[in-house]
């Protein structure tokens, strides 16, 4: 039985961070540790005014993580999502190379949270943490948005030929990149979210298209990341990296179920931003999406092609 | 599958091994509830492992977040509330009496309390606990309290030695807190005992009373009783007609089952004598098929 230690936020009501993340994660048989980097009542699409409880402090984290430090536990992955400020992120960071130097083999998932679509949502003094951690070498896949791989790249993106050039830097560092939307410009299409998966030493990056669903959800990429590194751990496993492409595919199928079932249950609420009613209608619906987490078929093909040979 | 249903799970949290909210959720989850987890405190581990650390939360963010946040804010109506250890007595006291207003103002809404004050003999929170949680009792409409031997016998100031003072206990209980509707003793021991390879579960809806004989196994369990009360809330709520003779048996067999699991799945120490061994983990994600199956009652009721 894997066992993966992950660290990002904690709500008590609704689906996003841990709670997106340990559900999914549980039923494909995994040991999931959770440090929560903060407690809030729910996420913060219910409105400012509506969010209440706070964020764990270093000193508090460091606690956390020397205890956990002391039990010694041979973890199989390490996932790591949301941290609210440098401090708390430089602390988790510090835990996580130790115990990612002391066991090589662990995969670390890190999901850089920062912002979207141009708009930072921590304080800026964390995009140099992110890169810092970045360029130690001991992140294995990073799941970026478009806007986080810009920080992270520490240029803009506004063309394909800039996504391939940011995507090559970024595979000196971290072997497995998934951007897991880009902005509509760059495929020139609005009703269709476009994805990027990338393993370093393939021919080429892989190109994903979703339809837009015009809702708000929150919480899909921690739980696309969860799933991602569940899948890319087995990948490992078995030593078949030729899968990598095939896998991608099959975490874009289980999101796709979840939001499926989502919008059915939902009654076709369109969630919006500050009405905590329609907001909680939104809510990933992770418990009743139970049986589509074993699931390793691909009924859809997201697949998109896409001549990479003007980049290179 | 159960769908829709809602808890906010009021109790510790630790990111390694599987005692209070961490007992309770994934269980629950697996039964189809959306289990609102409110964390008292954020531990490494829990204490049996004899280190720990971490912090606690502290109780004007706890209160915030039911009052302001989930109840004022989101407007969530809950079909039950679980609690379970609350570190700091102010904090108790404060999110104990908020509970006591909720549930008393909408009957619809079942408060399943575990009176956690310690075990064998010996308390593990400060002692003006007791008398907090004594209070909490007598005010508040309690659906199920799920005190263990030595908590049941703090809170009715009996001693518990065979089943006669046993079923003493249990009217004295309703004495002092008539406003509890149901109440369940998890595990009862007593060393005069001919058969010491059982222990004794009771419960009782203060007209009848019921006990069974559990096999023991030969180990130690931490968080066994957050299992057993998320597991009897399930089968409680679950349906309309409840017979609660009945979801005990049952929640005693899924219990069992698990801990068997554990057992078997735990590595046990090289020297074999008799003394049982310490199990610091349960197996619980091993276990998700016997929470997806409605368990089968497997013991026999007796009445007291």
């Amino acid at each position: 039985m894997p066992r993966v230690l992950a660290c990002q936020s904690h709500v008590v009501h609704g689906y996003v961070g841990n709670k997106a993340a340990t559900f999914p994660l549980q039923c494909v048989g995994w040991d999931v540790d959770c440090v929560n980097s903060v407690q809030f009542s729910n996420h913060t699409g219910y409105g400012m005014d509506k969010v209440f409880g706070s964020k764990a402090d270093a000193h508090q984290l460091t606690q956390v993580f020397e205890g956990v430090m002391r039990l010694k536990d041979d973890y199989n992955a390490l996932l790591s999502g949301y941290m609210p400020n440098r401090n708390t992120l430089a602390c988790m960071a510090r835990f996580y190379k130790e115990i990612k130097r002391h066991n090589p083999n662990l995969l670390w998932l890190l999901d850089p949270v920062m912002g979207d679509e141009g708009q930072l949502y921590v304080d800026e003094d964390v995009i140099p943490e992110y890169q810092d951690i970045i360029h130690s070498g001991l992140v294995d896949i990073i799941t970026p948005n478009q806007f986080e791989m810009e920080l992270l790249y520490g240029k803009p993106i506004v063309n394909i030929s800039d996504l391939y050039s940011a995507i090559q830097e970024i595979h000196q560092f971290v072997p497995v990149i998934v951007i897991t939307s880009c902005s509509a410009s760059l495929f020139d299409d609005p009703t269709h979210i476009y994805s990027v998966s990338s393993l370093r030493g393939s021919p080429q990056p892989y190109v994903y298209r979703v339809s837009v669903i015009e809702s708000y959800f929150t919480g899909v990429g921690d739980m696309f990341s969860a799933m991602l590194l569940h899948q890319l751990y087995y990948m490992f496993e078995s030593k078949n990296i030729s899968l990598f492409h095939e896998k991608t595919n099959v975490v874009l199928n289980v999101i796709h179920r979840v939001l499926e079932i989502t919008k059915r249950l939902s009654a076709n609420v369109k969630g919006s931003i500050g009405d905590p009613v329609t907001m909680r209608e939104m809510e990933l619906r992770v418990i009743e999406s139970i049986d589509c987490y074993e699931c390793n078929s691909i009924d859809k093909d997201f697949s998109f092609k896409y001549d990479w040979t003007l980049c290179s | 599958m159960v769908s829709g249903k809602k808890v906010l799970s009021i109790q510790s949290h630790v990111v390694h091994g599987y005692v209070g909210n961490k007992a309770a959720t994934f269980p629950l989850q697996c039964k189809g509830w959306d289990v609102d987890a409110l964390n008292t405190v954020q531990f490494s581990n829990h204490p049996a492992y004899g280190f720990l650390s971490g912090f606690k939360s502290r109780s004007e963010d706890l209160e915030r977040i039911i009052q302001d946040g989930l109840l004022s804010g989101l407007k969530i109506h809950y079909d039950a509330v679980l609690t379970g250890y609350l570190p700091d007595t102010q904090g108790l006291k404060k999110i104990g009496a908020l509970l006591v207003k909720l549930c008393n103002d909408d009957p619809s809404l079942k408060w399943i309390l575990d009176p956690v004050l310690g075990d064998n003999g010996k308390l593990y929170v400060p002692e003006d606990t007791v008398d907090i949680y004594k209070q909490i009792l007598k005010d508040g409409s309690v659906y199920l309290a799920t005190p263990n031997q030595f908590e049941l016998e703090v809170l009715t100031g009996t001693v518990i030695a065979d089943l006669n003072s046993l079923k003493n206990a249990l009217n004295k209980f309703h004495v002092l807190y008539p406003k509890v509707r149901y109440l369940v003793v998890t595990s009862v021991n007593w060393p005069s005992s001919a058969d010491d390879d059982s222990f004794v579960s009771a419960c009782t809806d203060f007209t009848e009373y019921w006990y069974f004989n559990i096999p023991k196994i030969n180990a130690h369990f931490s968080g066994s009783g957050d299992l057993f009360s998320a597991i009897i809330m399930d089968l409680l709520l679950s349906s309309e007609t409840v017979e609660l003779p009945l979801a005990l048996n049952s929640a005693l067999s899924l219990v069992d089952g698990v801990l068997r699991r554990t057992y078997d799945l735990t590595s046990k120490p090289a020297q074999s004598d008799d003394t049982p061994f310490k199990i610091n983990d349960l197996k619980i994600i091993q276990c998700k098929d016997l929470f997806r199956s409605y368990p089968v009652p497997n013991f026999v009721a007796h009445k007291l």
